[in-house]
C-alpha cells in the first residue's frame, strides 16, 4: 500500500537516498536529504521524511528529539507502513521488544508482504519467545522466499523449538534433499546434517536416528560428534554391544573424559562396584599417564582397595607436587572410613619424609623423594585438618611448611583461608595480602585477596586492591562492571548489607540483575548470526540456556541478598535520621544515591517481588525440563 | 566403519614417566617477585639488606636471579660491578638456598650461571665475595669453583658474630702489574654473605 501522501520525483530520489545513508551509517548526509525535503513548504509535514529523520537522529544518540520526529510523522501518516516500521525499530533500540512488535504487526497491516519486516518481527518473536507468533511469520517468509536456505532453516526451526517434531523432520528432510553437496569438506551443510539428527533424537526416533548417521556420516566433519551421539544413541536404544565400541573409541582419543567411563560402565551394564573398579585398572594399565581412571574409582573403592589407591594417587601428587590435590580429594571426605585411612597415610608420609627421606620408612631404596614432598604433605595435612575444623592442627602444619619453604605462596593463600574459616576475617585478609605481595603479577591471588578484604567489609581497600588490574582511566568498580564481574558485585553487596548500608548493597544487586538482562539481550544478534552460519545445534543450545538464565547460582546470591535488604527495609523502614547517617558514613558515591534510597523504599515490595519472581520463572522452567528429561 | 585404530598404539604403558627427575631452572627477578626475594633472604642470611639494594637489584638484569626447583622459589643470587681498584670485577653480594633445598646443585646452577656470565662478557679481571670466617661449608662450596681465600678483614660485620670476613675470589685474568689478591674493599655500602 503505498503512503498516502506520496512525493514527486524528486523528492522521492531524495527521500531513497535518506534510506541509503541511513544503511550505510551516513547520518550526517541523511540528515541533509532530510532537510532538503523538509524545507520545501508543501512536504514540511511529510510524515515518512520526518520518521526517517526521527531515526537517523537515534543513531546520533539524540534520542528525545528521535522520538518526536517518529511520533510526528507516524501522526502524519498513520497509513505508512514506513512509519509504522520505523517507530518499531526506534522502539527495539530502546529494548521495548512488546511495544516494537505491536508497530511491526501495524506496519505489516499496509504492506503485508514486506521481506525486512517480516524478518525484524520474526527476531523479535524469537527473542521474546513468541513461538507461536514466530511460526507464522516464518512461515510466510518461508512462501515468499522458497529459494533462500535461512527461510528453509527458520520455518523448521520454529516447528522444533514447538515441539512438532515431524512437520520439523518434514521440512528439513526436504530441504535437504535440494541441497547439493559441494565439497568434501562442507562444514555448514555438516551442520545442518547433526541438526536434523538432533531433532530426530529429541523427536524419540532413535532408529531413524542411527541409520541417519549412518548414512551421512561421510559428509560429517565433526567426528567426534558422530561418535558422542552414536553413542547416547547406542545407549538410549538399549543396544549396549554396539554403545560400549563407541565408548571404547571414545576413551581412545580422550582417556580424560570422566563422562565417557560412567557412559562405558552403563553400556557394559556394570552395577559391582568391584566390577567397575577391574574396568578402571584396565584403562590405568593402557594410559598410565591419564588422571581419569586414576581419580575416578577412588570414590568407588572402599577398605583396602581404596587405601592400596589412594596411597598411590596421594603419593604421584605429593612427588610431583600439585597444589590442588586436597581439592581434587575433597569429594571424598563424606566418608569417615576414607578420612581416616587419608589420615594415617599423611601422618605416615610426614614421619618418614621427615626421618628417611621417603613415604615409608620400609622403602629402603636409593630413589628419594624431592625435598618439596615433605612441604607438600605439609600443606595437604594443614587443608585436611582444616576441613575437619581443627584449626590449631591446621595452623600447626601450615606454620611448618612456612618454616620449610618461605616462600610458596600457596601456604599463605591457605594460613589466610584457615583464619577465615575460624571467623577470623581480619586476620584472614592479612595473610591473603601477605600472599599476594608475594606475585603481585597474579590475577587470581589478587582476587582472592579483594575478596577476603570485601569479606571483612573493606569495600574501598578491596576496590583498590582490584585496581591493580583494571583498565586505566576509569574507578576499578566502574571498570569491573562494566567486564561483568559478579563475583566482586556480590561480595560488594554482602559487605554494605552488613555495614546496614542498604542502598549501596542494593545497587550493586541491581548491577547484576542488569548484567542478566544484558546476557538476555545479547542473544539478539545470533538470531541472524546462526541462522547464516548453520550453527543451528548451539543455536538451539544457546536458546534453551537463556530460558533458565537467572537461575544461575550468581544471581541466586544476588537476589536472596536483595530480598533480604528489602525485607529488612520494609519492616524497619529507614527514618531520616539513619538516612543522614548512612550519608554521613558512606563513601562519596552514595551522594549520588541517598535521594533514591526513599524512592526505593516506596517500591520495596514490587521490587522484591520482581528479584522473587525473576528467578522463580528459571527455576521452574528449569524443574519442568528436568522433569521432562527423566520422567521418573 | 570408522577408522581410529591408528589410535590404539598411541599411548604405549611407560612407567618411567612416574619417577620425573626434579628440575632445577632460573628466573628473573621483577618487581612482581621481589617480595619472594626479600623473603628469601630474610630466613637464608642473617644480615638484612636496605631497600637500596633491592631497587639496585631490579636493574641488575642477568646480575641478579631467583632459582626454582620443581617450580618453587627456593635460592637467589645477586651480584654488581665493581669498579674500584682499577679493575673490573663482578662481586656477588648474595648467593644462597633455602636451608631445605641445599646439597641439590642449585648453588652449582646459580654459581654456574654467572661464570658463565663473566666469561661470556670477556672483561672482567676476577669474581669476589665476602664470607663469614666459620662458614665451612661455603668456603669449601666455593673453592670447587677455583675461589681462593685471598684476605682476612676484621669486623667486617656489624651485628653478627664471628664479625670477621674472609675475601674469596676467582682470578680471571691478570691485571697489568697490579696484586691480584685485591685490597679492602670499602667503598662496598652492602654487606655480603654466602650460605650453600
Amino acid at each position: 500500500m503505498p503512503s498516502s501522501n506520496p512525493l514527486p520525483p524528486k523528492e522521492n530520489a531524495l527521500f531513497k537516498r535518506i534510506l541509503k545513508c541511513y544503511e550505510q551509517k551516513q547520518y550526517k548526509n541523511g540528515l541533509k536529504f532530510a532537510k532538503q525535503i523538509l524545507s520545501n513548504p508543501k512536504y514540511a509535514e511529510h510524515g515518512e521524511t520526518l520518521a526517517m529523520k526521527g531515526l537517523t537522529l537515534n543513531c546520533l544518540g539524540r534520542k528525545e528529539e528521535a522520538y518526536d520526529y517518529v511520533r510526528r510523522g507516524l501522526r502524519n501518516d498513520l497509513r505508512s507502513h514506513v512509519c509504522w516500521h520505523v517507530y518499531g525499530l526506534l522502539q527495539r533500540s530502546d529494548k521495548k521488544y512488546d511495544e516494537a512488535i505491536k508497530c511491526y504487526r501495524n506496519a505489516l497491516k499496509w504492506e503485508k508482504d514486506n521481506i525486512q519486516i517480516l524478518r525484524d518481527l520474526s527476531l523479535l518473536q524469537i527473542q521474546m519467545r513468541d513461538l507461536d507468533g514466530y511460526k507464522d511469520t516464518r512461515y510466510q517468509l518461508f512462501m515468499l522466499r522458497p529459494t533462500q536456505r535461512a527461510s528453509w532453516i527458520g520455518f523448521a526451526m520454529a516447528y522444533h523449538l514447538l515441539k512438532d517434531f515431524s512437520t520439523a523432520l518434514r521440512i528439513l528432510e526436504d530441504f535437504r534433499k535440494t541441497q547439493a553437496q559441494k565439497s568434501n569438506f562442507d562444514y555448514e551443510h555438516s551442520e545442518l546434517l547433526l541438526y536434523q539428527n538432533m531433532v530426530l533424537h529429541e523427536s524419540g526416533a532413535l532408529q531413524e536416528a542411527i541409520s541417519h548417521l549412518e548414512r551421512y556420516s561421510e559428509q560429517i566433519c565433526d567426528k567426534l560428534s558422530i561418535l558422542e551421539t552414536y553413542g547416547e544413541l547406542y545407549l538410549e536404544s538399549g543396544r549396549w554391544k554396539e554403545s560400549e565400541e563407541i565408548y571404547r573409541k571414545l576413551l581412545l582419543r580422550n582417556p580424560e573424559n570422566t563422562k565417557y567411563y560412567k557412559l562405558l560402565q552403563e553400556a557394559l551394564r556394570l552395577t559391582d562396584p568391584e566390577e567397575k573398579l577391574k574396568l578402571f585398572e584396565e584403562y590405568r594399565e593402557r594410559f598410565p599417564r591419564a588422571q581419569a581412571p586414576q581419580r575416578l574409582p577412588l570414590a568407588l573403592a572402599t577398605g583396602d582397595t581404596f587405601k592400596t589407591l589412594v596411597d598411590k594417587y596421594l603419593r604421584r601428587g605429593l612427588h610431583k607436587g600439585v597444589p590442588p590435590l586436597f581439592v581434587d580429594l575433597r569429594s571424598l571426605y563424606k566418608d569417615p572410613e576414607k578420612v581416616n585411612i587419608i589420615h594415617n597415610l599423611i601422618l605416615q608420609y610426614i614421619d618418614s619424609l621427615k626421618t628417611c627421606g621417603n613415604f615409608a620408612m620400609n622403602e629402603s631404596e636409593s630413589a628419594n623423594e624431592p625435598a618439596s614432598a615433605l612441604l607438600w604433605a605439609l600443606y595437604y595435612m594443614s587443608q585436611h585438618y582444616d576441613f575437619l575444623g581443627d584449626t590449631n592442627k591446621a595452623l600447626e602444619a601450615i606454620n611448618a611448611a612456612i618454616d620449610h619453604t618461605p616462600t610458596l605462596i600457596e601456604l599463605f593463600v591457605t594460613k589466610g583461608r584457615i583464619f577465615k574459616h575460624a571467623g577470623d576475617l581480619v586476620e584472614a585478609y592479612k595473610w591473603m595480602d601477605e600472599a599476594q605481595g608475594l606475585d603481585t603479577a597474579d590475577r587470581y591471588i589478587n582476587s582472592k585477596c579483594a575478596k577476603y578484604l570485601l569479606r571483612a567489609n573493606l569495600v574501598k581497600e578491596a576496590e583498590e586492591k582490584c585496581s591493580k588490574f583494571t583498565r586505566e582511566g576509569v574507578t576499578a568498580m566502574e571498570n569491573l562492571n562494566e567486564m561483568q564481574c559478579m563475583w566482586f558485585q556480590t561480595e560488594c553487596a554482602l559487605a554494605y548489607q552488613r555495614m546496614e548500608l542498604f542502598g549501596e548493597s542494593l545497587k550493586k544487586c541491581h548491577e547484576i540483575d542488569r548484567h542478566f538482562s544484558e546476557i538476555i539481550e545479547d542473544q539478539f544478534d545470533f538470531h541472524t548470526y546462526c541462522m547464516r552460519k548453520m550453527t543451528l545445534r548451539s543455536y538451539v543450545g544457546l536458546l534453551r540456556l537463556e530460558d533458565v538464565l537467572r537461575a544461575h547460582p550468581f544471581y541466586f546470591k544476588a537476589a536472596r541478598c536483595a530480598i533480604q535488604v528489602y525485607l529488612r527495609l520494609h519492616d524497619k523502614p529507614l527514618t531520616d535520621d539513619s538516612q543522614q547517617q548512612e550519608l554521613n558514613t558512606a563513601p562519596a558515591p552514595l551522594f549520588r544515591t541517598v535521594p533514591r534510597v526513599s524512592r526505593i523504599q516506596q517500591s520495596v515490595f514490587e521490587q522484591q517481588l520482581v528479584f522473587v519472581l525473576k528467578f522463580m520463572l528459571c527455576h521452574s522452567a528449569i524443574v519442568a525440563e528436568a522433569a521432562a528429561i527423566q520422567p521418573d | 566403519m570408522l577408522k581410529f585404530e591408528w589410535l590404539l598404539d598411541r599411548d604405549k604403558p611407560n612407567n618411567s614417566v612416574f619417577l620425573l627427575r626434579s628440575k632445577i631452572e632460573l628466573g628473573d627477578v621483577t618487581q612482581h617477585n621481589i617480595r619472594q626475594l626479600k623473603k628469601l633472604n630474610q630466613v637464608v642470611f642473617p644480615v638484612s639488606y636496605n631497600d637500596k639494594f633491592y631497587k639496585d637489584v631490579l636493574e641488575a638484569g642477568e646480575l641478579a636471579k631467583l632459582a626454582y626447583y620443581n617450580d618453587i622459589v627456593v635460592g637467589a643470587v645477586c651480584c654488581r660491578i665493581d669498579l674500584s681498584e682499577n679493575s673490573r670485577r663482578l662481586y656477588i653480594m648474595t648467593l644462597g638456598c633455602l636451608k631445605q633445598y641445599r646439597r641439590l646443585g642449585i648453588g652449582t646452577k646459580m654459581v654456574e650461571h654467572i661464570l658463565n656470565y663473566v666469561q661470556t662478557d670477556g672483561s672482567f679481571d676476577s669474581i669476589f665475595l665476602h664470607v663469614q670466617v666459620n662458614n665451612a661449608s661455603a668456603i669449601e662450596f666455593y673453592k670447587k669453583f677455583g675461589f681462593e681465600i685471598v684476605e682476612t678483614k676484621e669486623h667486617y660485620y656489624k651485628r653478627i658474630e664471628p664479625a670477621d670476613a674472609h675475601v674469596l675470589q676467582k682470578t680471571l685474568r691478570q691485571a697489568n702489574g697490579l696484586p691480584h689478591a685485591a685490597k679492602s674493599d670499602s667503598a662496598s655500602d652492602v654487606k655480603s654473605e654466602t650460605t650453600q
